[in-house]
């Protein structure tokens, strides 16, 4: 059988460190979800199975509430960092080379470099001063920084998508007496679909994880999913927060299985 | 036969283009000062190798890319400065730009579609152009889905539609096996000869080049060298590039014994004169060594005795129907002939003295 000269399979330890960091990743969450399931309220002895902690997560209004809160911010924002992020991505690949270019690419990707907590502090005081001089205290500024937030993450697979797609195309559909305006919408928008719907998705399970800039902006009764749950734990730890977990968890996962199919999809 | 009349309006004029790339320092010049009239209903072929500026030439005819100065007119009206859209050209792409999403028949009727023309017309003309390329199995297929062959064709029919006046085909066949690639050259010299649009063909291959043009214009560094039928490009070339360029050639640096019009008499090595021909407005000096050009084919094996020139056999190498003997003449140059083989022919031995006859009119005096 052909063996390969090289492979770093055959170095001391390898299989090891492999498996120790597969065990890291993944025990914690393996744990988290089976005590999701037990009987008793330890986090640590197993006293049976139950489906009681989710039966108590669905009863729990305010769970209710922070969720749809959620869903919804993560949509709001995702749907409009999409929008911005495609106009940013094709005025990125689609123009001529302009000066500052490349500093283009690094202010949009700001979030990505900036420590977030940065951010956060900063958008506290930012937004305390417009409440003040406003008086409005609604969910437009999450909306605004989650949006922000999400744009690099949207850029992101969007520009990749752009930059893959042959240039050839927009030019042939002008030769074949397309406005701009037509050969967008005919050729570059329908081509573009799967990097939009990547970039959708990409920004919704950033926006839906994101506790650090919501903890800082939002106004008393906006609380997000995980920042409720970072507000149960400083208390007791039930059960029922695994369940909870469990379930974000599960949406988080098909969300990612859904962006793989999709980017697989085109790669045929 | 083409109809004498059409042929001889003008479809394409170009004067004074330039195109320049850049600024400054880093400013390169793609085009320089390109003349050039294009006749309608003629197959024309910008050749030479890969940077001459011909692709470029393309684009700008096509309007993808803006001549920097100069005038180009289509059909009489100025499209400088306009948009690919806005022109009654059409382009086959290099590696065909079909539209991934849309099936064959879409492709092929996208052109009359942005054209604004009704269903029905857009219906009729793509179901002629998937005939005329013989792809009516093929019309709900998506790109992807064909082969490279057939992509082409594909192409061909969609920039074929909306009945431009001129087809630039940007090397159309390079992606394609050469059983394929002589295929579609008779293909597209019939699709021409059916719609007689006016067809402008980009390549790099001299021998395409010379099949199928009507005229050639081969390019160098953003110039027009020479601009003639493929007959005068191969047998008048009037620069060493354009000699050099397309087939194998014969260069010898020889000195010029007398003159008279039209030619001059140069002095071979081991001393016989032959009259080389002269391109137009050049007087060598007498006495001073110029370039000559002779193609292999026009050179014959001939016992030494009754030779023009002899040379030494280095080696030969068989093709088939022709032999390439490669030699060394008296004064040291080296010498290539090509012999037509037939059953009885040997091949040559090496270090064999070979004499050499020049066929009347084959040398010629080349510009530096």
């Amino acid at each position: 059988m052909f063996r390969r000269s090289y492979s770093v399979s055959h170095l001391p330890g390898f299989g090891f460190v492999a498996i120790l960091t597969f065990l890291m990743l993944y025990l914690p969450i393996l744990v988290l979800v089976i005590f999701s399931f037990n009987a008793g309220v330890s986090q640590s002895i197993w006293e049976g199975f139950s489906l009681q902690w989710y039966e108590a997560a669905f009863r729990n209004r305010q769970v209710r509430d922070v969720s749809i809160r959620s869903l919804w911010l993560a949509a709001t924002a995702a749907g409009i960092a999409t929008m911005v992020a495609t106009l940013a991505a094709l005025g990125t690949t689609r123009t001529g080379r302009f000066p500052g270019q490349t500093m283009i690419y690094a202010l949009i990707n700001q979030p990505l470099m900036v420590p977030e907590v940065v951010t956060g502090v900063a958008l506290l005081i930012f937004v305390a001063a417009i409440k003040v001089q406003t008086g409005y205290t609604g969910m437009g500024y999450l909306v605004a920084a989650h949006t922000a937030f999400c744009i690099p993450f949207a850029y992101l697979p969007i520009r990749a998508r752009l930059e893959t797609m042959d240039i050839n195309l927009e030019r042939a559909a002008a030769d074949l007496y397309a406005t701009p305006l037509q050969a967008f919408r005919y050729i570059t928008l329908p081509l573009l679909v799967p990097g939009i719907l990547a970039g959708f998705m990409l920004g919704f399970v950033i926006s839906l994880d994101t506790v650090v800039i919501t903890e800082f902006v939002k106004s008393a009764g906006q609380d997000t999913l995980p920042t409720y749950m970072l507000g149960q734990l400083r208390r007791t730890v039930t059960p029922e927060m695994n369940a909870i977990a469990t379930l974000f968890l599960a949406l988080s996962l098909m969300i990612v299985t859904a962006f793989f199919l999709i980017t697989r999809k085109r790669g045929a | 036969m083409k109809d004498q009349t059409a042929r001889d309006s003008v479809e394409i004029e170009i004067t004074g283009l330039s195109k320049v790339f850049g600024q400054g320092a880093a400013a390169f010049s793609a085009l320089s000062d390109i003349d050039l009239t294009i006749r309608t209903g003629e197959f024309f072929t910008l050749l030479g190798p890969s940077g001459c500026g011909k692709t470029t030439l393309l684009r700008v005819i096509a309007g993808f890319e803006q001549p920097s100065t100069g005038s180009l007119r289509i059909n009489g009206r100025e499209v400088a400065g306009k948009g690919p859209n806005a022109r009654p050209v059409n382009t086959v792409f290099q590696n065909y730009a079909l539209f991934p999403h849309m099936s064959v028949a879409d492709n092929i009727g996208f052109g009359l579609k942005m054209l604004g023309k009704p269903r029905a017309e857009v219906a009729a003309t793509t179901a002629d152009m998937l005939r005329l390329v013989k792809m009516e199995e093929m019309a709900e297929r998506k790109p992807a889905q064909i082969s490279g062959g057939q992509q082409q064709r594909v192409a061909l029919a969609r920039a074929l539609a909306p009945r431009p006046r001129v087809l630039l085909l940007d090397e159309p066949l390079s992606a394609l096996d050469l059983k394929l690639r002589k295929e579609m050259q008779g293909e597209l010299k019939r699709l021409q000869a059916e719609t007689g649009i006016t067809f402008i063909f980009v390549t790099h291959d001299q021998e395409e080049a010379l099949t199928m043009s009507d005229r050639v214009a081969v390019m160098s560094a953003g110039r027009i060298l020479q601009l003639g039928s493929p007959h005068e490009i191969y047998h008048a070339p009037r620069e060493r590039f354009v000699a050099d360029f397309i087939g194998d050639t014969n260069f010898m640096e020889l000195p010029v014994a007398r003159l008279e019009k039209g030619g001059a008499f140069v002095t071979l090595p081991g001393g016989s004169e032959t009259r080389a021909e002269l391109p137009e407005g050049l007087t060598p000096v007498i006495g001073e060594k110029v370039t000559v050009v002779i193609r292999p084919e026009q050179v014959q094996m001939a016992p030494p005795d009754a030779a023009e020139m002899t040379g030494t056999v280095e080696s030969a190498t068989f093709f088939g129907t022709d032999t390439h003997v490669h030699l060394r003449l008296s004064d040291g140059q080296g010498f290539i002939l090509r012999r037509q083989n037939s059953a009885r022919t040997e091949e040559p031995a090496p270090g064999a003295v070979m004499g050499l006859k020049l066929s009347p009119g084959a040398l010629r005096v080349l510009r530096d």
